[in-house]
Parts: C-alpha cells; sequence; structure tokens
C-alpha cells in the first residue's frame, strides 16, 4: 500500500479548484483523479479503497457532497474524506463532519493548509487500516490455533494406540481415549496431572519410572506388557533437552494380543506337524530297524509283510506333506482358483466313481442319488472334486465292512447340496466340535488302523469357504456321520 | 529259559509300534499282550498281570500314557509293574516333557523314557535291564 503513490479523488465543480488541488497533490507525489461532480466521482469508484482520500465541495450540481460522504462512507470506512468548502458553509461542513468526513478545510486554503490535514489523516487511515489487519490476522490464527490444536487432539484421540505423556514432574498431562480405556481395563484411570504413582497399573507405571531414570540410556525403549488379558507393545521415547535435561516422556501402547495369539498358534501348528511327520517316520524307521538288524529272526514272509506296512506309513506321510501343502497355498492365498460353471452331479458322480474300488474292498455299498436337476456352481473343479473325495473317503474309512454309504445332491433354496452320510463308527459330540480341525483325529480302536493325515477335514472346509459355502456334519458314536456341503447355485432365481 | 516267559504288556494307538515291537520282545522270549486303547489295557492288567508295561504317552488325550501309568502305580494289585514310556512327544506346545532327574521320572511314574524313533537295541536293553532285577529281586 504504501509503495504504491496514494490516490486522491479532487470532487469540485469549479475546474480551476480542480486543477489547483491537482497540482499541489501532484508535485506532493499523489496520484489525482478529478471529477466535476458526486455522481462523476461515483463512477471512479470500483471497489472499496480505490482511493486513498478525497477532497469533497459541498455545493455541486446533481450530486453534493453530503450526499457524496455518506454514499462513500458506506461503500469504504477507511477513505479520508476532507470537504473543502467556503466560509460561508461551514456550518454545513461541520454537519458532513458528523456524518463521515474527516475534516474540512475552508476556502480558500494554502497549499499546506490542504496538505497538513490530508497527510495526517492519510497517516491514521493507514494506522487504522494496519490494526484491523493485524488484529483480523490475530483472530484468524487463534481460530486456526485452536482448530489445529482440537484437530490434534482428535486425532490423538482416535488412534487406537494408547497415547500417555509423562512430564518431568512424574505427572500424567496427556492421555487419549485408548490409553485411559487400557489403563482402566487394570484399574481406574487416574486424572490428568496426576502423579504416575497414581497409575495402578504396576508393569507400566514400573516401565515409564524405568524409562525416566534411565539417564543416557536409549531414547526409546519398548517392552512387552501384559496388563489383563492383553498384550502391549509399549514404546516410550523421553523427550530431552538439548542440555540432557528429561522434560518427560511419550509413551504408545500397541495391543498386540492378537499378534501374540497368532505366534503362539503358529508354533503350535509347527510343533504340531513335527510330531505328526514324526510317528510315521519313527514307523517306518522301526519296521527296517527291524528287519536289517534281524532282531526279530529270519522270516522273509514276516520281513514282507512289514515291509508292506512301512510303505503304507511312507504313503500316508507323503499324502500329509501334499496335504499340508494344499492347505498352505490355501491360508497364505497361493492356491489359484480357476472357477467357471460346473455341474455339481457330474463332480460328485465322477468322486463317487473313483471311490468305488476302495468301497468294493470292504464290500460297503456305496449309493449315489442325484434329484434329477442339473446343479450348477461356479466352482474351482478340482477343488470340489477333492472335496467330494475326500468326504466319500473318509466315510468309507469310518465304515465298518459292508456297511453303507450314501452320496446324494440336491437343492435347499439358494443352494446346492452334496451330502455324504454313512452308518460307520460316529463320532462324539466332542470329536464333532474338532472333525475340521487341523490334525485331528479321532482315537478310538477302530480309527488306529485306519491311516490318515487328519488334514481332510480341515482342506474340506476350507475349499468350501472360498466357494462361499458351508459344510456341516450330524452324528452319532456308532450310528454313523453325515456330512453335508453347501453352495451357492448360479441360477438364484430357480431356488426362489 | 527255563522258567515261564516274561509277560510285557504293549500300550500304543499305533498299531505299527505295536507290531515293531512285538516281533523285536517276542524273537527274545517275552510274551507279548498289545493294546491300543489304555482302557482295554487296564482292564487287560487284571486278567493277566505282565512284569512290564511299555506305553506310549498320548493315546485318546494328551495324557493318556501318564494317566495310565498313574492308574498302574495308584492300584494296589499292580503297583509294582515297571513302566516305561515311549513317545513321540517329547517335546510339544512349549512343553519339554522328557524327564531328566530321578524326580522328574518319579512324577511319570516311569522306569524310563524313549523318544520315538528309538533304536530296538536300546528298549530291549532296558527291558532286559528291568527283567533281571525284578528277577533278582524274586518279584517275577
Amino acid at each position: 500500500m504504501s509503495d504504491e503513490a496514494p490516490r486522491i479523488l479532487v470532487v469540485d465543480d469549479e475546474l480551476g479548484m480542480r486543477e489547483g488541488c491537482r497540482k499541489v497533490l501532484a508535485s506532493e507525489g499523489y496520484e489525482v483523479q478529478t471529477a466535476q461532480d458526486g455522481l462523476a466521482a461515483l463512477e471512479f469508484y470500483t471497489k472499496p479503497g480505490d482511493f486513498a482520500g478525497a477532497l469533497i465541495d459541498l455545493k455541486m450540481p446533481r450530486m453534493g457532497g453530503i450526499e457524496l460522504i455518506e454514499r462513500i462512507r458506506e461503500y469504504d470506512e477507511d477513505a479520508v474524506l476532507l470537504v473543502i468548502t467556503a466560509y460561508a458553509t461551514i456550518q454545513t461542513a461541520v454537519e458532513a463532519t458528523k456524518l463521515g468526513a474527516d475534516g474540512y478545510v475552508p476556502k480558500p486554503f494554502t497549499p499546506d493548509e490542504l496538505l497538513v490535514p490530508l497527510r495526517s489523516n492519510l497517516e491514521k487511515r493507514a494506522l487504522s487500516i494496519e490494526t484491523r489487519t493485524l488484529r483480523e490476522e490475530r483472530e484468524k490464527r487463534l481460530l486456526e490455533l485452536s482448530f489445529e490444536r482440537s484437530k490434534s487432539r482428535t486425532i490423538i484421540d482416535c488412534m487406537t494406540d494408547g497415547v500417555l505423556v509423562v512430564n518431568r514432574d512424574r505427572q500424567i498431562v496427556l492421555r487419549n481415549d485408548a490409553a485411559t480405556r487400557i489403563v482402566s481395563d487394570c484399574a481406574y484411570a487416574p486424572a490428568l496431572a496426576a502423579p504416575l504413582t497414581a497409575l495402578e497399573c504396576a508393569p507400566l507405571r514400573e516401565f515409564l519410572e524405568e524409562v525416566l531414570d534411565a539417564g543416557s540410556a536409549p531414547a526409546i525403549v519398548s517392552k512387552e506388557i501384559a496388563l489383563g488379558k492383553y498384550v502391549y507393545m509399549v514404546n516410550a521415547s523421553r523427550v530431552v533437552e538439548p542440555n540432557g535435561e528429561i522434560l518427560g516422556a511419550v509413551t504408545v501402547l500397541r495391543d498386540i494380543t492378537a499378534l501374540k495369539k497368532l505366534e503362539t498358534a503358529k508354533s503350535m501348528f509347527v510343533s504340531m506337524v513335527a510330531h505328526e511327520v514324526k510317528n510315521p517316520l519313527a514307523a517306518i524307521e522301526g519296521y527296517l530297524n527291524v528287519i536289517l538288524s534281524g532282531l526279530a529272526g529270519e522270516d522273509p514272509h514276516r520281513d514282507r509283510q512289514m515291509m508292506r506296512r512301512a510303505l503304507v506309513r511312507a504313503r500316508t506321510l507323503r499324502t500329509m506333506i501334499s496335504e499340508l501343502l494344499n492347505l498352505t497355498a490355501l491360508e497364505t492365498g497361493n492356491f489359484v482358483m480357476k472357477r467357471s460353471p460346473v455341474d455339481l452331479d457330474e463332480i460328485v458322480a465322477e468322486a463317487v466313481e473313483s471311490c468305488r474300488e476302495e468301497a468294493t474292498k470292504k464290500e460297503i455299498e456305496l449309493s449315489f442319488k442325484c434329484n434329477g436337476e442339473i446343479e450348477q456352481v461356479l466352482a474351482d473343479r478340482k477343488a470340489m472334486l477333492s472335496v467330494c473325495i475326500n468326504l466319500i473317503d473318509n466315510a468309507i474309512k469310518y465304515t465298518h465292512d459292508k456297511g453303507h454309504v450314501g452320496v446324494r445332491v440336491d437343492r435347499d433354496s439358494l443352494y446346492a447340496k452334496v451330502t455324504v452320510c454313512d452308518d460307520g463308527i460316529g463320532m462324539t459330540e466332542e470329536e464333532k466340535g474338532k472333525a475340521f480341525e487341523e490334525f485331528f483325529r479321532a482315537k478310538n480302536q477302530y480309527t488306529a488302523s485306519v491311516p490318515g493325515t487328519g488334514l481332510g477335514l480341515s482342506l474340506v472346509k476350507h475349499l468350501v469357504d472360498m466357494h462361499q459355502g458351508r459344510v456341516t456334519v450330524e452324528t452319532s458314536p456308532g450310528k454313523g456321520s453325515s456330512f453335508t456341503v453347501y453352495l451357492p447355485v448360479l441360477d438364484y432365481a430357480r431356488g426362489t | 529259559m527255563t522258567r515261564e516267559a516274561p509277560v510285557i504288556m504293549l500300550v500304543d494307538d499305533d498299531l505299527d509300534f505295536l507290531e515293531i515291537n512285538r516281533h523285536v520282545l517276542e524273537a527274545r522270549g517275552y510274551r507279548i499282550l498289545c493294546f491300543s486303547d489304555p482302557e482295554k489295557a487296564l482292564e487287560g492288567l487284571a486278567l493277566e498281570k505282565p512284569d512290564l508295561v511299555i506305553t506310549d504317552l498320548m493315546m485318546n488325550r494328551l495324557d493318556s500314557g501318564f494317566s495310565l501309568s498313574q492308574r498302574i502305580k495308584d492300584d494296589s494289585r499292580f503297583g509294582d509293574i515297571p513302566v516305561v514310556i515311549v513317545t513321540a512327544i517329547g517335546s510339544r506346545r512349549g512343553f519339554d516333557l522328557s524327564p531328566r532327574t530321578p524326580e522328574d521320572f518319579a512324577a511319570m511314574h516311569a522306569e524310563a523314557y524313549f523318544e520315538k524313533p528309538l533304536e530296538p537295541e536300546a528298549l530291549l536293553a532296558k527291558v532286559e535291564e528291568i527283567v533281571e532285577r525284578r528277577v533278582e529281586e524274586g518279584l517275577t
């Protein structure tokens, strides 16, 4: 503003006065615009602040000074409005001042008589504009600041991790919602500015005290802390001044309970696999050992029998490993499903046929029924085939010789249903609950002689889940089991 | 052996282990009783008292071998029968089951503890040691 020459509007119906003022003002470095009356003057205004000031005569044709002053004032409260007037109208000039003029200069005037009040009023104007701008900026900043503060607070409160800040006086000075929740899980949450000692979570309090006492130890310390039934990874960073003084500590508590559970589940699974692999291997090794050492005497016929048993165990082991790989592929998402519309009846029929030989060996009657309508589902053919074979094969395995295994395909509203039922050994309520768990095998006198991996049903469940289906089981010990796979059908319309 | 052959009871839900150990022990002149179910094995004890029981640990349940040895020890009729534990679950789910001190063995009610797979010679040696000791003690 101050870089540019202030613009002054001179409004007077006397050409001589207009030009006289222009010369005086221009020589002082002002930029001058002249107008012969109020209306002409208003036409030069495009926006408030166009002119720093105006020298206004009172008596003019069309629009006089009084009206012009009112109009400009409405429009621009900062403009310096000076009335230039003849003595005769001084009384009116005083009126004009009341209406918003900043002063008056009686005609005739010397250049200084004009310039002094103009300058001082312009300075006043500049000052008041600056003050206002500063005030507005300050208000804006304050607003932004309070917004920023509430924004940061909101962000901190929305964090799923707990945030706890302790100052050098060991007072809790900040605690977000998550931290409040975490802390009150093990005790009541102490109020803000409460001493650290009020924190009843002993492991957390001790850890924080340790961090604050640690002197020159690493600035960030992490520790796993169990609070109630949850486990937290607590990361504390000390706030240190350049001179080494510790101002406090910022602590972030992250719930890693699920992660810990996963870790435990994983190591349990690994040891389970190791165990399950060890058993058949130990049996194979045992047979070979007995045969090679001759510890059981020489009997070629018996040796051959042992080798056949070892072979069966080796095959079970191989099946287990490939099932395990399949299961891992399913779980890690590495298994690529190629889903296309397939006829479920046809897949089930194929599965039944591939199990026919096993059934015949045990003289089990294996029957297959479908409702005559083609049930189309969107499925990976290979996966579905292995689901069906697994279920039928299981049914045959756990059914006594000369028993019955029935396979059926039908429709249940929006689902196609494959049911495999047998009149075999069945399962207890406890076994039923665990049937789909990895490596679970019902242990009893009958199952001891049945080779199995304990992975078949978990594979079935995984594969069916991937097809947005579900698998259920009804069973009763000694009476048999019935497994049902539900898969969404393609033509929903027919089901409704 | 002029005396009657010592009787050994084998308990394992893995039929192949029963088979393997039966062959090895029978070749040494022992008479073998095989059970794949610990409950049935307990019933078997009442019918014929063996000189030694060799049992697996985890059968229907994780601790079914332990409870079998416990029940043998707790029964006045069978309390003197030595038990040998043979298992594939040496360490599982973070618990190391293998006994190290005499107290551990006592807690398990076991004379000896083997992990599968095991050398038949090792088992044989242990069995012979136990049976001979019992003969000396005049228990058989």
